[in-house]
């Protein structure tokens, strides 16, 4: 199904976000909140895991069903794990359309990457101590 | 010990009535804080020295090491960026804008993707603001739209608008109306008395019906407009029109949104539009805590408030093209240098596949997700808690901020001021 992704602040993305390394910041900014009657069609409990694709690429995260979002829309915090899918292109304003992307949901089996992992599969070499 | 009055150095808020409790070198207690600024005066897990990548592992490395490391890659590079800056204090990023004119580079920070689109639009048409406090005793109407304060800035309303006590206003949580515009309904949403729920990118379309509604042209509107009904637009420009004193409040939901600056300069118009009939400002709920100051200290010295490039031996500037991700997506830059900001977490992928193909350097206290990229972190104190030094809130007002604590760790501006004193010497 296609949803219009939004990104934005939770107050958990702001805790966690010095603390990027935590498996409280992956874990927040890995939740893609969305509309109860969006997830009983694709057949989703609360915590099933998503491939979202946009427009580079794919990554999977994990549902939370929210009152606060309009069928159709799903709501990603700010991080790692939303602008993996994010385009670059900016409209020569310097500013990347991070709350106007359409992306595809579907139900998978995988689990959401850490955020080293994600780093790392784009070149970067984690560090943990 | 407990330190009284410390400035909290999380969002653009600079609350600046923080306790905190500290023992020995640990922060044990902080009181007055939102859950933001709290866990942030309580952070621990810093990073303890300088690493260096060494092919697939990381290296101790020390500061002299370090910083001579930062300071040749940036000498030896063609096309240096820059970038971060709004999560450090002004002394330093004015270290920044010299050192990135004498090597030519460019600079840019953080608001490129946050509230640039906003100053773009006050370039455009001006802007119609004013300090909090001004609002905190004479708002009688507070309009947020596109931002939700309850979770990014939490200490907002209850400092200066829904909760605030105002010196002009005699009952201000009765007399106080606010008002919340936005796509989502977010928790501050449920505490407004109207809520005003747009279709997504439906932004420029009610701002410019208000406006038309404020010049009295009510029969050119439609039934609805993106969502919201006539009735409802009315209601709202009525309230705004008969306020004694009304304040906007917008966020990244008008600046991120299609449209981006053009939606800021409708809003700025809309307020033009309502000056003449009553008191109107708008204000930008600025991110980091030091993002304003960011812009003021780069437009005070080289005219532009973020995306300076020097490669001309001069200032220039055009967002889009000589912004942070336009710069690394065009794979334009060949070294890096990252300050007081993550764009690993908030830069989309094509901008970290670059910076996995150039050297990069960062100054910060903690790892994060930029230091999987670099080549060289150096960690630092943290301002307004380890390191003191200037930031301006999101109205504009300078506060000092206080050091709570005293670490080993070097700040921003003296790592940067020795970067620049040995490029000095090379150049």
């Amino acid at each position: 199904m296609k949803f219009l992704m939004i990104t934005g602040r939770t107050v958990n993305q702001g805790v966690t976000v010095e603390n990027k390394t935590s498996p409280e910041y992956a874990a927040e900014t890995s939740t893609c909140f969305m509309h109860e009657f969006d997830m009983m069609e694709l057949g989703l409990d609360d915590g099933d895991t998503v491939r979202v694709t946009g427009p580079c690429g794919d990554v999977v995260m994990r549902v939370s069903a929210s009152v606060e979002v309009e069928m159709g829309t799903v709501f990603v915090p700010y991080g790692p794990y939303a602008n993996h899918i994010v385009a670059a292109g900016t409209r020569s304003t310097g500013m990347p359309d991070f709350k106007s992307h359409m992306v595809e949901i579907e139900p998978t089996d995988e689990a959401p990457k850490l955020v080293h992992e994600l780093m790392e599969d784009l070149g970067g070499l984690a560090y943990d101590s | 010990m407990i330190v009284k009055d410390a400035v909290c150095p999380f969002c653009g808020c600079l609350c600046d009535d923080i306790e905190v409790e500290v023992e020995g070198n640990r922060v044990v207690a902080v009181t007055n804080a939102c859950e933001l600024g709290m866990t942030k005066f309580m952070g621990e897990k810093r990073m303890k020295n300088p690493i260096l990548r060494d092919g697939n592992r990381w290296k101790d490395i020390t500061y002299d090491e370090a910083i001579r490391y930062a300071a040749d890659m940036l000498l030896s590079a063609e096309r240096p960026l820059l970038y971060g800056w709004s999560g450090t204090h002004g002394e330093a990023q004015c270290v920044g804008v010299h050192m990135a004119e004498l090597i030519h580079g460019v600079i840019d920070n953080t608001s490129s993707v946050c509230h640039g689109p906003s100053i773009l639009a006050i370039q455009e048409v001006g802007h119609p603001g004013c300090t909090l406090g001004v609002v905190k005793n004479r708002a009688d109407l507070v309009i947020y739209w596109g931002s939700n304060p309850i979770d990014a800035h939490p200490r907002h309303l209850s400092r200066y608008t829904r909760y605030a006590e105002g010196f002009f206003l005699e009952n201000a949580f009765r007399d106080r109306k606010v008002i919340v515009v936005d796509v989502r309904k977010t928790e501050t949403a449920n505490i407004a008395d109207e809520f005003i729920q747009i279709k997504p990118g439906g932004d420029y379309a009610v701002l410019s019906a208000l406006r038309a509604i404020v010049q009295g042209k009510v029969d050119t509107i439609p039934r609805t407009v993106a969502g919201v009904t006539r009735a409802q637009l009315v209601r709202v420009a009525n309230l705004c029109k008969s306020a004694k004193f009304g304040a906007v409040y917008f966020g990244l939901g008008l600046t991120m949104t299609q449209g981006k600056y053009k939606n800021i300069r409708n809003a700025i118009e809309l307020i033009s539009e309502l000056n003449r009939h009553t008191k109107f400002t708008i204000s930008a709920m600025r991110g980091h805590y030091n993002v304003y100051g960011s812009n003021e200290v780069n437009t005070w010295m080289t005219g532009y408030p973020f995306g300076i490039d020097f490669s001309r031996g001069i200032a220039f500037y055009n967002p889009g093209e000589t912004t942070a991700v336009d710069i690394l997506a065009r794979k334009e830059c060949d070294a890096a240098l990252i300050v007081g900001s993550d764009p690993a977490a908030h830069f989309p992928r094509r901008c970290l596949e670059h910076l996995a193909d150039i050297p990069v350097v960062q100054l910060d206290p903690y790892p994060n997700a930029t230091t999987a990229f670099c080549n060289v972190q150096i960690p630092v104190a943290v301002t307004g808690i380890d390191a003191e030094g200037t930031a301006y809130r999101m109205d504009g007002v300078p506060i000092r901020t206080r050091r709570v604590l005293s670490t080993d760790y070097l700040s921003d501006e003296e790592v940067l001021s020795r970067m620049y004193a040995l490029m000095q010497e090379a150049s």
